[in-house]
């Protein structure tokens, strides 16, 4: 009885913010979603039932965004994962100074997502940016502002700045490879690529998975790079779900269409959590 | 030895030496290209404007200029987002682990009714991303009037999920005849939680603030929303604030961006091996 | 019939009217907002200095220039305190302020942009300025007509314009040197600007002769220029607009130019989005000879080319170029609203606030120090403004655009709810045109068709 009360007691003030911070929230977009709110407080909102979902889910706006997100997140995820596996191979080795390289490549981790987004905005800048220069786009139409690249310099910010994670999460990964698994297909006469493909790789499937997983998510989340960047422009090529959200809260003042956009959201992420979970529990190979 | 034995010898040293210098070629390419950024945004801090500006660009300060530290630092209220930034990531930081430690022991350590259902309730809140709610706990914060406080950025994170399992795990190996031990002993549960559970935990514990730490950090999208002055705007909304204001002295941006990451730096240089421990948290699992 | 029963009668009828008169569209804004009253006198009542708050986002030597005359004012009398709040830019500002209509959280003074308008009317949340000038008698027989035209909808002044900027054409007298050109006519018409541009670039001067930054307000300035309203409904000031005006042949015109010039490699398309200085910087590299910004600007570009960053730069300021027509340059910049939440006192103490700013020794004193342009003729005859305008004559080209040209209904400027929206379909087709090849005609009616999808849906929503 006394293990119930203090039971609850401990888990109280986490329940209190989860309430107020997590469950309200989540249900009042089920609310807003259906109603079309005015942009000021104090005007009445009008109940529209599902009208305003479906306007919303079949306007080209938001099949814009969801293109564009969809998109995003194909550039970030594998090209990030593979980079991040290319650096652990190579640093994985025992030569002299790795220690050196390990760091370096681990770096990135020291950036954050505005530092690494201003870094590169003013890199990018189309009279005196650096990375403008070296693209010999000096003096023309910026690559932020260009809506063929836009997205692509978006993508490049991210991936670099994620490197660093991306890196020591796969560098973990191979040091839980045994070495006695490779001694055993050194014997057997197989070859670094082939060593590769048959011990490293299934034996990395959880790291490999979990990054997909975990990268997935956190790349159609993403939202301050874009607001630095591009700010969804131009022409709403980079205007990813999230980022579309917020315009239209604070932009537009338009919170029901907003909520439904957020609920589109969350839908998503929660299907792709639950098919990767499915998917991967049926390819990631067992330590026998 | 016989010669040509000898001679196999040699080219296959050679070849290795070879291969040894490809390999340190390969790795320093790829170091130059992931340090590229960082290193220009130093170099550029200590250039003035019209110096950056200028083709062809010069990639290293033979005279440098380091007025745009203190331009960042004052005008820039770098300082000031700074200092905002510490305070509030660090009570993220204790905030999340202090409720996830006192859950995670309820979780591992009691037994009451519905304890099962509210575990499942605490993994829920991890499938509901920030994003999706961000814009409603606005409004709350906003209807609290605590737009602009520390308080305003500190209240909607102090609860993780994430946390409470990682540390629940953590608690589950605790010996349960140590457990026995200590409650023949007469140590109550928060005794017990205190002197036993958590110093046999601090790896986990440690790695879950690490973890904490470094996304509070980077947080971008609440504070931007819940701070529109200086006030208690935190240094990652501040970075694109002092974009914004530099107009042309990029110098000045760059020394923002590298006084930004500072603390980051040091941080993670002392604290590697538990960064390295919260970050691969899951991933690694035999 | 009893007396009783007549003065029901009568008391009935007069409710019927009243309220028939609320649920007529436009009616209810306007009865409502005649019947706010400005409290002018409720600060004799106080009983020590009031104190107030107001919002506003000024920076740099603007922000210090507005501090100084907020200090005069605090220091000149004691029965108003006023402190300032630096929101950082007008879209925080207006974000703030919507954010502060539920929470309670609100200044006595907020400085909201040109755009806000009726965003600021259908918030239903401030005194009418024109209301304090009622009740107090205040004169504004000098003001610039055109800018209080601009802030009154309905018949009602809703805003006290504060800082008036307008776009102007800046350009590099050296880089006309070297092409030949006299670097005292800059052009004045469309097809003057592009002539001076073919010249610019075929001489070698600059790799291009203009730059464009995509600004939504090419179309909304252009169209004032020639005359032409923006939205339907008197351009929105009869009556909430309900569409927009803009795709018509004045519209293509403009868009066809725009096209044109970067097509034909005479202009540069430096992109959006807000506070983007890329045009400027342009004229900088050498990349462009002349751009089309704001006056607010012209402290900042002076200071800048002062420091001797860009020697081969000498700017020139002259009227913004454009179609020609009956018409002439909209108002930009921001006005001074009052919030209806503030008490008696302090509504009355902000007041006061607003017509010391409107001395014409601090209009002249504000003009000075950031190169807005004053709202009242009076502060003309200032000495300090005299011998600014004598030693700089450039800060003057922005006020004598805004007294010059015609005063209608297109120069009083579009009165639009979802400024933001329609502002933002005018960009996204101008990027379309300029950088994906989409023809002027269908850009232009694009931006109408998605401009006008987002009046309708902001229409339905304010009820």
């Amino acid at each position: 009885m006394k293990d119930a009360l203090l039971g609850y007691a401990l888990v109280l003030p986490s329940l209190l913010v989860f309430g107020v911070f997590v469950f309200y929230p989540f249900a009042k977009n089920f609310s807003l979603a259906l109603h079309r709110t005015p942009p000021f407080p104090g005007l009445p909102k009008r109940y529209v039932g599902l009208d305003q979902v479906g306007d919303v889910l079949s306007s080209s706006e938001f099949h814009k965004s969801l293109r564009v997100t969809i998109e995003f997140v194909l550039l970030t995820v594998p090209t990030g994962i593979v980079l991040g596996l290319l650096l652990a191979v190579l640093a994985h080795r025992q030569l002299r100074g790795i220690g050196v390289y390990r760091t370096i490549f681990s770096s990135t981790v020291a950036s954050s997502v505005a530092a690494a987004s201003v870094i590169f905005f003013t890199l990018l800048n189309p009279q005196v940016g650096l990375l403008t220069y070296w693209l010999g786009r000096s003096g023309e139409l910026g690559v932020l502002e260009d809506p063929d690249t836009a997205l692509l310099a978006v993508a490049v910010t991210t991936i670099w700045q994620n490197l660093g994670l991306s890196f020591i999460l796969m560098s973990a990964g191979l040091q839980g490879v045994p070495d006695d698994l490779y001694e055993a297909a050194a014997v057997d006469g197989a070859n670094g690529v082939r060593r590769f493909w048959h011990v490293t790789l299934p034996m990395l499937s959880p790291t490999l998975f979990f990054a997909a997983v975990v990268g997935s998510i956190m790349a159609f989340q993403a939202f301050g790079q874009i607001d630095i960047l591009t700010e969804g422009g131009p022409n709403n090529e980079t205007n990813v779900l999230v980022y579309s959200i917020y315009k239209d809260v604070f932009r537009f003042g338009n919170d029901g269409v907003a909520a439904v956009k957020a609920i589109a959201l969350f839908v998503i992420v929660f299907v792709l959590t639950v098919i990767q979970l499915r998917f991967a529990e049926r390819r990631v190979s067992y330590a026998r | 030895m016989p010669a040509e034995t000898e001679m196999a010898a040699r080219q296959a040293r050679r070849r290795r030496q070879l291969r040894l210098v490809g390999r340190y070629v390969l790795l320093s390419a790829l170091a130059v290209i992931v340090l590229f950024p960082i290193y220009i945004t130093v170099v550029n801090s200590l250039l003035r404007p019209d110096q950056i500006a200028a083709r062809p660009p010069s990639l290293f300060p033979t005279d440098p200029q380091w007025g745009a530290y203190p331009d960042a630092w004052t005008d820039g209220h770098m300082g000031r987002y700074l200092l905002n930034s510490v305070i509030v990531t660090t009570a993220i930081m204790v905030g999340q682990v202090l409720l996830a430690i006192l859950a995670a022991s309820a979780f591992a350590f009691l037994e009451f009714p519905g304890r099962r259902v509210l575990f499942v309730v605490f993994l829920a809140t991890m499938m509901v991303p920030f994003e999706v709610v961000f814009f409603t706990n606005y409004q709350t914060i906003a209807d609290l009037g605590l737009l602009n406080t520390y308080g305003g950025l500190v209240l909607p994170f102090l609860a993780t999920g994430f946390g409470a399992f990682l540390l629940r795990q953590a608690f589950l190996t605790v010996p349960t005849d140590l457990r026995d031990a200590a409650a023949m002993d007469g140590y109550g549960h928060w005794r017990f939680l205190w002197r036993v559970a958590v110093p046999l935990a601090r790896p986990t514990v440690a790695a879950l603030s690490v973890f904490a730490f470094l996304s509070a950090w980077g947080q971008y999208l609440w504070p931007l929303v819940a701070t529109n002055d200086e006030k208690a705007r935190t240094v990652q909304v501040g970075l694109a604030q002092l974009r914004d204001t530099s107009l042309n002295d990029i110098n000045v941006t760059f020394a923002g961006v590298v006084l930004a990451s500072v603390p980051l730096i040091i941080l993670l240089l002392v604290f590697q091996r538990q960064l390295v421990r919260g970050l691969t948290a899951g991933a690694v699992k035999g | 019939m009893s007396r009783a029963r007549s003065s029901t009668l009568q008391a009935t009828v007069v409710l019927a009217a009243v309220l028939t008169l609320m649920v007529l569209p436009g009616g209810a804004g306007v009865a409502a907002a005649q019947s706010v009253k400005c409290p002018v006198k409720a600060l004799a009542r106080a009983s020590g200095p009031v104190e107030i708050v107001m919002w506003h986002s000024m920076n740099r030597a603007n922000e210090e220039t507005l501090q100084r005359l907020t200090n005069t004012f605090n220091a000149s009398q004691s029965a108003v305190k006023v402190q300032l709040l630096n929101t950082t830019s007008y879209r925080d500002t207006f974000t703030k302020f919507r954010a502060g209509l539920s929470s309670g959280e609100l200044p006595d003074i907020v400085q909201l942009e040109d755009t806000a308008l009726q965003g600021v009317i259908d918030s239903r949340s401030v005194v009418p300025i024109g209301a304090c000038v009622k009740a107090d008698s205040y004169d504004t027989k000098d003001f610039v007509e055109r800018v209080l035209d601009y802030y009154t909808v309905g018949g009602t002044l809703y805003g006290m314009p504060f800082n008036v900027s307008n776009p102007v054409l800046y350009y590099n007298k050296q880089a006309f040197q070297k092409a030949g050109l006299d670097p005292n006519t800059p052009p004045k018409t469309l097809a003057d600007v592009r002539s001076v541009s073919e010249k610019l670039v075929t001489s070698g001067a600059t790799k291009s002769g203009y730059s464009i930054k995509l600004d939504p307000w090419y179309l909304e300035q252009w169209l004032a220029k020639a005359g032409k309203p923006y939205v339907n409904n008197g351009n929105g000031r009869d009556k909430r607009a309900t569409a927009v005006a803009f795709n018509t042949k004045a519209g293509r015109e403009i868009f066809t130019w725009l096209d044109s010039m970067v097509d034909d490699k005479l202009a540069l398309n430096t992109g959006p989005p807000e506070g983007n200085i890329d045009n400027l910087l342009a004229i900088g590299a050498g990349n462009s000879a002349m751009t089309i910004d704001t006056s607010a600007n012209l402290g900042t570009i002076l200071q800048v080319l002062g420091s001797g960053q860009f020697p081969n730069v000498t700017v020139g300021v002259a009227p913004m170029p454009g179609p020609s027509g009956k018409g002439g340059v909209l108002v930009g910049g921001a006005a001074l609203y009052i919030p209806k939440a503030s008490s008696p006192e302090k509504q009355a103490a902000a007041w006061e606030f607003i017509k010391f700013l409107n001395e014409p020794s601090s209009q002249a004193e504000w003009s000075v120090g950031t190169g807005y342009v004053p709202n009242r003729a009076l502060a003309l005859d200032e000495p300090v403004l005299k011998a600014a305008w004598a030693k700089t004559p450039e800060y003057k080209v922005a006020y004598d655009q805004l007294v010059s040209g015609v005063n209608n209904v297109a120069t009083a400027g579009p009165v639009i709810g979802p400024y933001r929206e329609v502002r933002e379909a005018v960009v996204n087709a101008m990027t379309r045109m300029l950088t994906q090849g989409v023809d002027p005609k269908s850009a232009l009616a694009d931006a109408a068709s998605t401009a006008n999808d987002q009046i309708e849906s902001y229409n339905a929503r304010v009820g």
